[in-house]
């Protein structure tokens, strides 16, 4: 058996199962706080904005539900977010928390998300060559299409499905990483 | 982009809504105090905006077609110009950004993440009609992706940057989308 989960973390898990029958602005925390067993005071003093609860529950979801493949390379790196594209197809009410969480001022001195970490090591590795502000314009653009905004709006605006979401995306990074010059990756 | 049609007193609502948001944040706004801004009663703001996202969705459209509207673009190669722009008038107004840009995730009906696609969409087939289906997909979704708030809200975020390099880097990024076009283009009759 585990041990019982600290209150924060009850709350978090008891808004995830919520998730699966109502949007994020439907989960009251009154509703939150008979599905937990608590009262609705104990939920505001840890989270004391609906703000704060979301950035939390989508962390959360990313750590527990999400998780991100790891990779080092650029195909690995396509591979990663296409099993991401396809995990948020299958529970896209997380999805669109994720995408919410990251859309909102930062409630908390939030670090940057690991996946942005991991995008700039890998062109430290595949694109040494690369000056400083190509290798930031590179990472910041192939962050954003490979972001949980890219899937919602892809979805909600274009109707995508995740195998036209992964087509739409390896485009963007074919057409980002064409402005490279050759010299500037790394010889095999 | 098309501003939707408001009442007086609709829009005299979401510009007091605008500016209580950027004094107080998105969170700790009572209908009350939005009423109370704008010089009406209580139950005129509910009879208009029944719910607090049917408030969210008209304020963020509101704000996209008003302080946030950009000049119509003459062409798809313009666009970049466009988007350098834009990210200048997010970075003035950060508090709306953000509500713009969360209010676009949420996933419901009435959210418009992608309010500039009709444009792209008309730019594109005039200027390079011979692209195909997928590809004109594509290069329409990765433009509509960058034009807009989100794109200004992940750089500053996941990258620190400030206003110069975010408006350079989305741009940056708009003509490596673009750069697959380049030798497509149809000659122009009027040009």
């Amino acid at each position: 058996m585990e041990e019982p989960v600290d209150t924060a973390t009850a709350i978090l898990a008891s808004a995830a199962v919520l998730l699966r029958e109502r949007t994020f602005d439907d989960v009251s925390y009154r509703a939150l706080a008979d599905e937990v067993g608590i009262s609705e005071r104990t939920i505001y003093r840890q989270y004391p904005t609906r703000a704060h609860l979301l950035a939390a529950l989508s962390n959360w979801i990313e750590q527990t539900c999400l998780p991100l493949p790891p990779f080092v390379t650029v195909s690995d790196f396509r591979a990663a977010v296409h099993e991401r594209f396809r995990a948020f197809d299958a529970s896209p009410a997380y999805a669109y928390v994720g995408a919410r969480a990251s859309a909102i001022s930062p409630t908390i001195d939030t670090e940057p998300a690991f996946i942005t970490r991991a995008i700039e090591a890998m062109l430290d590795v595949e694109a040494p060559m690369l000056n400083r502000r190509d290798r930031r314009r590179v990472a910041a653009s192939l962050r954003y299409f490979s972001s949980a905004m890219f899937w919602a709006r892809l979805r909600t605006s274009f109707d995508l499905d995740a195998g036209e979401i992964c087509d739409a995306f390896d485009h963007a990074v074919d057409t980002v990483l064409a402005r490279l010059p050759d010299a500037t990756w790394a010889k095999p | 982009m098309t501003a939707p049609a408001l009442s007086g007193t609709q829009a005299a609502i979401l510009a007091a809504y605008a500016e209580l948001i950027e004094e107080l944040g998105s969170d700790d706004v009572s209908y009350r105090v939005i009423a109370r801004r704008a010089g009406i009663a209580e139950r005129t703001v509910f009879r208009n905006y029944p719910t607090r996202v049917d408030l969210l969705l008209a304020t963020a459209a509101w704000i996209e077609a008003t302080l946030f509207a950009r000049e119509e673009s003459a062409s798809i190669f313009d666009i970049p110009l466009a988007i350098r722009d834009a990210m200048e008038r997010y970075d003035a107004r950060p508090e709306l950004a953000h509500v713009v840009a969360e209010t676009a995730m949420r996933g419901v009906s009435g959210a418009s993440p992608s309010p500039g696609r009709e444009q792209l969409e008309r730019l594109l087939n005039a200027e390079v009609p011979s692209l195909d289906a997928e590809q004109r997909r594509a290069i329409i979704a990765a433009l509509s992706h960058l034009d807009s708030v989100g794109t200004w809200v992940t750089f500053r975020r996941e990258f620190g940057m400030d206003r110069r390099d975010i408006a350079d880097a989305a741009a940056w990024a708009a003509e490596a989308v673009l750069d697959g076009i380049r030798d497509r283009v149809a000659p122009q009759r009027d040009a």
